[in-house]
């Protein structure tokens, strides 16, 4: 490569256009800092630095969207290819973007919660949420397969450590051996169908080939110029199946109900949300770009991917008790049904639109449920917060009224209730399908909302009509606790009792009381702010499903 | 100087991801499993060299840097899951992790 190339390259480097990114990475790196220098007893405000300052970048990522049409700020930059192609930015890619940010914002007011109830070194986690959060930004904004791998790995060994968070759990760590097995057998497949794609698009021998197989319009000019390759359509599907193990399509869904059960509830809402938003992402760039002569191998594969992962996820979460598990397996059905957005995409491209208002959707009811599930949570014993069930909610609309309410909302919406935001993503992907003529998927899609609502309304119940059995609320609360407590302490008799602390532990925080150490559901909520904040999600929840406007145009319309 | 075909090192590969990959899903000691990962990474590693070498370009030398790191990444993490669970649970056979099940 010649001097002048290095040079034309080097100039395509646009740092402003990924300033958010650069900025999530340099707060990461300050709350390290801040841990050093600050004093003991001012450790408290670390993570408030954190989120004020995903705060401040969320406003100025949206305020520079409102001048987008003029030089300034990101906008700017849209449609155009920076860092010699690595990176394409487009609306797409601007509406993830926002996405991720509130993503891991969200992330870290939950761990906050979770984390203020465990002696467990707190920095690190919002740090590592903050670079979670930047490489999933830049991850749907890639346009190069080497930017993809770099970032999506940075994502996953992210999860690796944020899922074993909990190291005085056994469940936690065997959740992170879990994902770690899985997710690194994911980049393999991902990995050898990059290698398979490259080498096949960069040989002289076949026409169209490309020196530079790995950009995705360039692989985009070769696969149309060689339609019937064996090698590449191999690859092609190598790295759909790498994608696949992301979103939790079916045959891939296996690690879901562990990882999500073991992992602390803030890393599990990450990854149900955060992870598989950005395993959506990829495949609609892939799908759309790179690998769109190739139709006729991705339709069939995804068409049949989505009919089997919206039955397997729906019949999985009927038999489930634990509330992790719960909402892992019918966030695999909501893959399936994401899944029918993205074969509905190819058919016609408005459906993208359909996509992210569902991934939206998803997101703020997500959070609405897994805010209340972490407030909920008990903190008595290494292993409580893997042992959720459904009992624990019984009788929560009259000991937590409020927090039963956005339960509720939360729930209604995952399933598809009108006039809830879930319901407007369902009907705005049903329409698209529907005009797709994917009739067959149609049915089996409406189908699983059905058995959703079956599900879901078990929860529901157990929240609203559920006996607490018992007169005064703590008492109740105890009893409802007392099953869980007892299988904890059976967990943790089984380990080997002898176990001393181990001596390369990191010192702990000692200004940090163990909260509610009774263990009582009744006596967890004392976080006053996050509880707004679930209100307000709540409130988007019913906003958006009777008010799509400004935004559902912006989304639909292309 | 030896000239190995493209073939050949194309089949080699091939065969390291498929022996990795069925390494992952047959054997039941953690370490193993591990081992064969990085197998299946080492595979691809080496079909980007062999491609590259044989296409004349360099991306694919390029990206093997980038491949290194993250297993080293990878590794590092991954090593210090398991260390940290077979403190916990003195074992680090699949089998025998079944704690999250129901």
């Amino acid at each position: 490569m010649s001097f002048e190339l290095l040079h034309a390259a080097a100039d395509s480097n646009r740092w402003a256009a990924i300033l958010p990114e650069v900025s999530l990475g340099c707060l990461a790196l300050l709350l390290l800092v801040l841990e050093m220098v600050l004093p003991r007893a001012a450790h408290r405000a670390i993570p408030v630095v954190a989120i004020a300052g995903q705060t401040v970048l969320l406003a100025l990522l949206l305020a520079s969207f409102c001048c987008a049409s003029g030089a300034c700020g990101i906008g700017a930059y849209l449609g155009t290819e920076t860092f010699n192609g690595l990176l394409l930015h487009t609306r797409d890619g601007q509406f993830m973007r926002v996405f991720f940010l509130l993503t891991s914002l969200l992330v870290s007011v939950l761990g906050v919660v979770s984390l203020g109830r465990r002696q467990l070194p707190r920095v690190e986690f919002f740090s590592i949420v903050l670079v979670i959060g930047g490489a999933l930004m830049l991850l749907a904004q890639s346009n190069h397969f080497v930017m993809l791998f770099v970032a999506l790995e940075t994502v996953t060994v992210g999860f690796y450590i944020l899922v074993s968070y909990f190291r005085t759990s056994a469940l936690s760590l065997e959740a992170g051996l879990k994902y770690l097995i899985t997710g690194a057998l994911s980049s393999g497949l991902l990995l050898f169908g990059i290698v398979l794609l490259y080498g096949v698009s960069g040989n002289p021998l076949l026409i169209g080939s490309t020196d530079n197989g790995m950009h995705f319009g360039e692989l985009r000019g070769f696969l149309a110029a060689n339609p019937d390759n064996f090698l590449a359509s191999l690859g092609i599907v190598l790295v759909l199946s790498g994608v696949c193990f992301k979103i939790g399509a079916f045959p891939f869904q296996i690690w879901v109900p562990d990882v999500y059960q073991g992992a602390p509830t803030p890393v599990t809402a990450y990854l149900a949300v955060g992870s598989k938003a950005a395993g959506f992402a990829i495949l609609l760039i892939l799908v759309h770009t790179a690998f769109a002569p190739y139709a006729g191998l991705v339709i069939p594969v995804l068409t049949v991917l989505a009919a089997l992962t919206l039955v397997f996820g729906n019949l999985a979460a009927l038999t489930q008790h634990n509330v992790k598990r719960l909402i892992g397996l019918s966030g695999v059905s909501h893959a399936g049904f994401l899944l029918l957005g993205v074969v509905a995409s190819l058919h016609s491209t408005a459906a993208i639109g359909a996509v992210q208002f569902y991934l939206g959707g998803y997101l703020l009811a997500s959070f609405a449920v897994f805010g209340v599930m972490t407030l909920l949570a008990r903190a008595d014993g290494a292993d409580a917060d893997a042992i959720q069930e459904l009992d624990d909610y019984a009788g929560l609309a009259k000991t937590q009224p409020f927090l039963a309410l956005v339960l509720v909302i939360g729930l209604g919406s995952l399933a598809g209730i009108p006039p809830l935001v879930g319901f407007m993503g369902k009907l705005f992907i049903f329409i698209s399908a529907f005009q797709a003529e994917l009739y067959g998927l149609l049915a089996v899609a409406v189908l699983g909302v059905v058995v959703s609502i079956y599900y879901y309304f078990g929860w529901v119940r157990a929240a609203l009509f559920g006996e607490p059995d018992g007169a005064s609320k703590t008492a109740s609360a105890d009893r409802a606790a007392a099953p869980v407590a007892a299988k904890a302490a059976a967990l943790v008799a089984a380990e080997p009792a002898s176990q001393p602390a181990p001596s390369w532990s990191i010192e702990f925080e000692e200004d940090t009381p163990l909260q509610n150490k009774g263990g009582s559901a009744a006596g967890v909520c004392v976080c006053t702010p996050v509880k707004w904040a679930l209100g307000l999600l709540a409130a988007a929840v019913v906003f958006f499903g009777f008010y799509q406007g400004a935004l559902g145009d912006w989304l639909l319309s292309r | 100087m030896i000239t190995v075909p493209l073939n050949t090192l194309v089949l080699l590969s091939t065969a390291l991801f498929a022996i990795g990959f069925l390494g992952v899903l047959l054997r039941k000691n953690t370490l193993i499993i591990y081992m064969s990962l990085e197998i299946m990474l080492v595979a691809a590693i080496l079909g980007l060299v062999a491609f590259s070498r044989f296409n004349g370009t360099m991306e694919g030398n390029v990206f093997v840097f980038f491949i290194l790191t993250v297993a080293a990444a990878e590794v590092a993490v991954g090593l210090a899951i398991i260390v940290a669970l077979f403190r916990k649970r003195t074992t680090i056979e699949v089998d025998e992790l079944n704690a999250l099940k129901h």
